[in-house]
């Protein structure tokens, strides 16, 4: 629908929009601004314009040993569970629409529980797992428990269901083994939601922090936000170096987010409304 | 050519043999900033060079997490041979079987260093003192004198020590005149226990049956403590007031030997004061109006002792390697190497303690004095958790107006069933 | 060739997996540590019974951490799915730079809570742009900041939420808008009506399901509250709320996890009860899926 309305409605429509939008972006402005200022300049509203531009702080990220491993780890784990998550909730997802058992039945049902669940309820026992089994405190246990995440079941699955099975018929008369069929035949057409789902598992598994704050304590094994949430300067509070750190924490995020907006939303919105 | 083969061969094994004979000693410590690590890493690479059969591994703990970390790694089995603790943990892990007796061991060292109640459980020795530390009373002599004190002022009573606060906090807007410390775990306690236990106050009787810890003077040093904190307190973590003080905002802190080494590392102008903790008076009176002309006497207070030890595990497979290190560290002569490149002001060791180092500044005569007039918390596997509702208490109080006499009683039965686990 | 049968189970055993090894056995296990005064620093432990549960419930500090959450809850939903609300209707027109508006609404959503946190924290801190704002407005913000003085520190995280949310629930609703057929728009312009009537009687009722699921979804999230938490306060000045508690009880200091499961468990009771309970008041016709 286009806009007809009257000027006056128009300019005050622009004016609340750029007020929200200056109270919804001026934190994560100034947290920019602020990396890169030196340690130095203080913080105080004047010290925001007239001090300088340096890219220190970001140098400093990576020869300082935790803040660089970080974001190693952070791009590690991310991405591993990330290919994990497209393979894994792919093959249960075709699992589960195609083959109409009472046990994936069940097993769909306990996706949707699983969903439903509050995770804090696990923190103590996987706690308790991790440390008897030697887990504790490796990077086995920031990728293996959420290498098939719910959401992505119920992702694909909807999307599997919609895709005729006709294609997949031809090709097992043809001959094709149930690998090729999996693999070159469905996955291929499955690439949207396949998408929607690599970013909603990449995007949660990049700003996670309770259990991998909880299951590691090594430096060398902190994720990015947990090693912003536990970083100590030597002397109080060191802004700059921190706002630096979470610039680098967003900023991947972002360039994501501006070149696949489409998928994000529709992944959001999935569960919310019928399509 | 077979001789030169068999030669190699020979080396080759030999070789191999004495690298398999090396033992690799695990240590967790904490020492890990970059002025102090290389003295650390510089002492390990002597012993090293002193024992060729051994290898030491050091791996480093944060004061955030350490506590967990090494209570964690007990509980999973994955324990170092040898681990640095505070003095407050070490009855948790003596009591549950953790730490290795070295009660034999030090028999014969025991006149040579200081600390050993902090470390005896049960009439066992389970750690040996390393690096002690007490809190002083530190305070910008630049902010007296504005405030109308002379330049040789330091409070001696806590009549004194009230009015000078609240003369620097009338100096204005962004002066304050007391470092208060907010709710920092295994911090708040520490500041406040310095004025509990110099108005005579007790967490256990003298016959160790029963908490005492809501006696009149308690509540007196509760008090006053509260009436610091509300007239003048700057509220911040200990980073936070530390900074403020160093910059001149706050008049007067509690700390340790480490704000001597930031001052030092830092170039801080600041003209520094340091006083042993004050007591209450005879008659706790805080009325009393500073007179210079009065010759009031000084009634020193008791201070907070606590320390660096180092403890073997009592599952370590190299137990004669981990004791022989602890000695070499702790030996006199690494002991004043490491307090002179760390500022720190109390060895365990006497004999290092009677270098004319420590004699060589005030600040560090201070402490010295300080750690002579200390208390530490009582040596209880449950003291971690006691020390939580101490915080706890003292939090509610300062922050949430609870009365103070209702909260100390509410903490004496706390810590009454505490024990009884 | 292998039989269907053996080709299904493989194709679902990742699920299978992991539902039971991080998934059932963990729920089940916390349940059984719960009836146990189990902590990790001593060896053994004793079957209790109902003994946790019954001292959680005379533990003040539990008490207090059940009601900032229920405060945290009760405060931070009906705030969120309204603003968020009003927002989608702001964007929900075609116009110029409403890409880029609606972008900017959501940048916070998709941000960490911890980097938000980090930033928060100095902005709440004594000093700070927040309290600088509160002075101009005429208010006197609490001396050593909002997150050191337990009247505000609580409120504070709570309107923090709010703003990071907004975003991501926004765009829910623009879905929920989009999906309102054009034919009723129409229909009731030719009826006369005006645009709030529309809103009312055309816009609202069909936007329930979304609304109910806005509600649901946020309020799960809420009662789960931690990063923030621990993060600004360590749950200092009377901010610790159900989860926090979990954390400090079990994996900090007396490691009591015996008590710390139970609490857990009340918890997700809690949260199980009043997700059914809103779903039930809340959505009377249209279904959901």
């Amino acid at each position: 629908m286009v806009d007809r309305r009257h000027p006056l409605l128009v300019a005050g429509r622009y004016l609340s929009l750029t007020a929200i939008a200056v109270v919804m972006l001026f934190p994560l402005a100034w947290m920019f601004r602020v990396g890169f200022m030196s340690p130095v300049d203080g913080l105080g509203v004047t010290a925001l314009t007239t001090a300088g531009w340096t890219f220190q702080n970001f140098r400093d990220l990576f020869t300082q040993a935790s803040l660089g491993w970080a974001l190693f780890n952070s791009i590690l784990v991310g991405g591993l569970v990330t290919i994990g998550n497209i393979l894994f909730c792919f093959m249960v997802a075709y699992g589960l629409a195609r083959y109409h058992t009472i046990t994936n039945k069940v097993l769909f049902a306990s996706v949707l529980i699983v969903l439903m669940i509050p995770m804090h309820i696990v923190t103590i026992p996987l706690y308790l797992l991790c440390l008897k089994t030697g887990l504790y405190d490796t990077y086995w246990v920031l990728i293996l428990p959420w290498l098939v995440n719910p959401i992505g079941i119920f992702l694909v699955k909807q999307y599997v269901e919609s895709i005729p099975p006709s294609m997949e018929e031809a090709a097992r008369v043809d001959g094709a083994g149930e690998l090729t069929v999996l693999f070159r035949v469905v996955m291929p057409l499955c690439r949207p939601a396949l998408a929607v789902l690599a970013i909603q598992v990449f995007f949660t598994n990049w700003n996670s922090f309770l259990f991998p704050f909880i299951l590691t304590s090594r430096e060398s094994l902190r994720t990015l936000p947990v090693a912003l949430a536990l970083y100590q300067g030597h002397q109080a509070v060191d802004w700059p170096h921190l706002m630096a750190g979470s610039t680098v924490a967003v900023v991947p995020i972002l360039i994501v987010f501006l070149f696949m907006q489409r998928q994000i939303v529709s992944g959001i919105t999935a569960g919310a409304v019928k399509q | 050519m077979l001789n030169s083969i068999l030669r190699a061969l020979i080396f080759f094994l030999l070789l191999s043999s004495a690298v398999a004979a090396q033992t690799t000693i695990e240590w967790w410590q904490f020492w890990t900033d970059p002025d102090i690590k290389p003295t650390i890493v510089a002492m390990v690479k002597e012993f090293e060079r002193q024992n060729p059969d051994l290898r030491v591994n050091l791996t480093d703990l944060t004061w955030a997490n350490g506590h967990e970390k090494i209570a964690i790694a007990f509980a999973s089995g994955a324990a170092p041979d040898i681990v640095e603790l505070g003095s407050d943990w070490i009855a948790q892990f003596a009591s549950a079987g953790r730490l290795a007796d070295l009660t034999d061991h030090v028999a014969s060292q025991r006149l040579h260093y200081q600390g050993w109640t902090m470390a005896t459980y049960n009439e066992k020795v389970f750690a040996k003192p390393w690096i002690l530390g007490t809190r002083l009373l530190f305070f910008n002599r630049d902010l007296l004198k504005r405030a109308g004190y002379t330049a040789d002022f330091a409070p001696v009573n806590w009549a004194e020590l009230g009015h000078a606060i609240a003369a620097v906090s009338k100096l204005g807007s962004g002066i304050y005149g007391w470092g208060s410390n907010t709710a920092e775990k295994h911090r708040l306690y520490k500041k406040f226990m310095p004025f509990f236990w110099s108005a005579g106050g007790r967490i256990f009787s003298e016959d160790d049956r029963f908490c005492v810890i809501s006696s009149q003077q308690a509540i007196e040093a509760l008090k006053f403590y509260k009436s610091l904190h509300e007239c003048c307190g700057y509220v911040a973590d200990q980073r936070g007031i530390e900074d403020a003080f160093l910059e001149g905002k706050v008049g007067f802190v509690i700390s340790g030997d480490w704000l001597l080494k930031r001052i030092e590392l830092e170039e801080r102008r600041i003209n520094l004061g340091t006083v042993v903790m004050p007591g209450p008076g005879p008659d706790f009176s805080t009325s009393q109006v500073y007179d210079p002309n009065l010759q009031v006497t000084a009634y020193p207070g008791k201070s907070f002792m606590g320390g660096e030890f180092l403890a073997v595990n009592a599952d370590s497979k190299n137990q004669l390697g981990a004791v022989k290190l602890i000695d070499f560290i702790t030996s006199p002569e690494n002991q004043l190497r490491f307090c002179k490149a760390n500022r720190s002001a109390n060895p365990s060791s006497r004999e290092a303690q009677l270098d004319s180092y420590f004699q060589s500044n005030p600040h560090l005569q201070n402490f010295v004095m300080q750690l002579n007039l200390s208390a530490h918390p009582p040596v209880d596997p449950n003291w971690v958790y006691m020390e939580t509702e101490i915080e706890a208490a003292v939090e509610r109080v300062l922050f949430e107006n609870a009365p103070p006499g209702e909260t100390l009683r509410q903490l004496q039965k706390t810590i009454t069933n505490l024990r009884k686990q | 060739m292998r039989s269907s049968r053996s080709v299904d189970l493989s194709l679902t055993s990742p699920w299978t997996v992991t539902l039971l090894l991080f998934w059932a056995f963990p729920v089940a296990y916390s349940l059984l540590i719960g009836f146990t005064d189990y902590r990790l620093l001593i060896e053994g432990y004793r079957w209790v019974g109902w003994d946790n549960y019954r001292s959680l419930f005379r533990d003040p500090a539990f008490l207090t951490a059940l009601e900032n959450t229920f405060i945290f809850v009760l405060g931070t939903i009906p705030v969120t799915t309204v603003l968020a609300l009003g927002m989608a209707l702001l964007v929900n027109r075609q116009f110029r730079g409403r890409s880029f508006f609606r972008s900017a609404f959501f940048l916070p959503s998709i941000t960490s809570m911890v980097v938000i946190a980090l930033i928060f924290t100095n902005l709440f801190s004594r000093g700070g742009y927040i309290a600088f704002l509160a002075e101009m407005a005429g208010f006197s913000p609490p001396v050593h900041g909002f997150l050191y003085d337990s009247r505000t520190a609580l409120y504070a995280i709570m309107g923090m939420d709010v703003w990071m949310s907004l975003g991501y629930f926004m765009l829910i609703f623009l879905a929920g808008l989009k999906s309102i057929p054009d034919e009723l728009y129409e229909a009731a312009e030719i009826a006369g009506a005006s645009p709030m009537r529309t809103f009312w009687s055309v816009t609202l009722p069909l936007l329930r399901p979304v609304a109910v699921f806005v509600v649901v979804i946020n309020s799960i999230k809420s009662f789960q509250v931690f990063v923030e938490i621990f993060v600004m306060t360590r749950g200092k000045f009377d901010t610790a709320t159900g989860v926090y508690f979990v954390y400090e009880q079990g994996l900090t200091t007396a490691f009591r996890m015996g008590y710390a499961s139970a609490a857990a468990y009340i918890l997700f009771v809690i949260i199980g009860v009043f997700s059914v309970l809103q779903f039930l008041v809340l959505r009377r016709r249209t279904a959901l899926w």
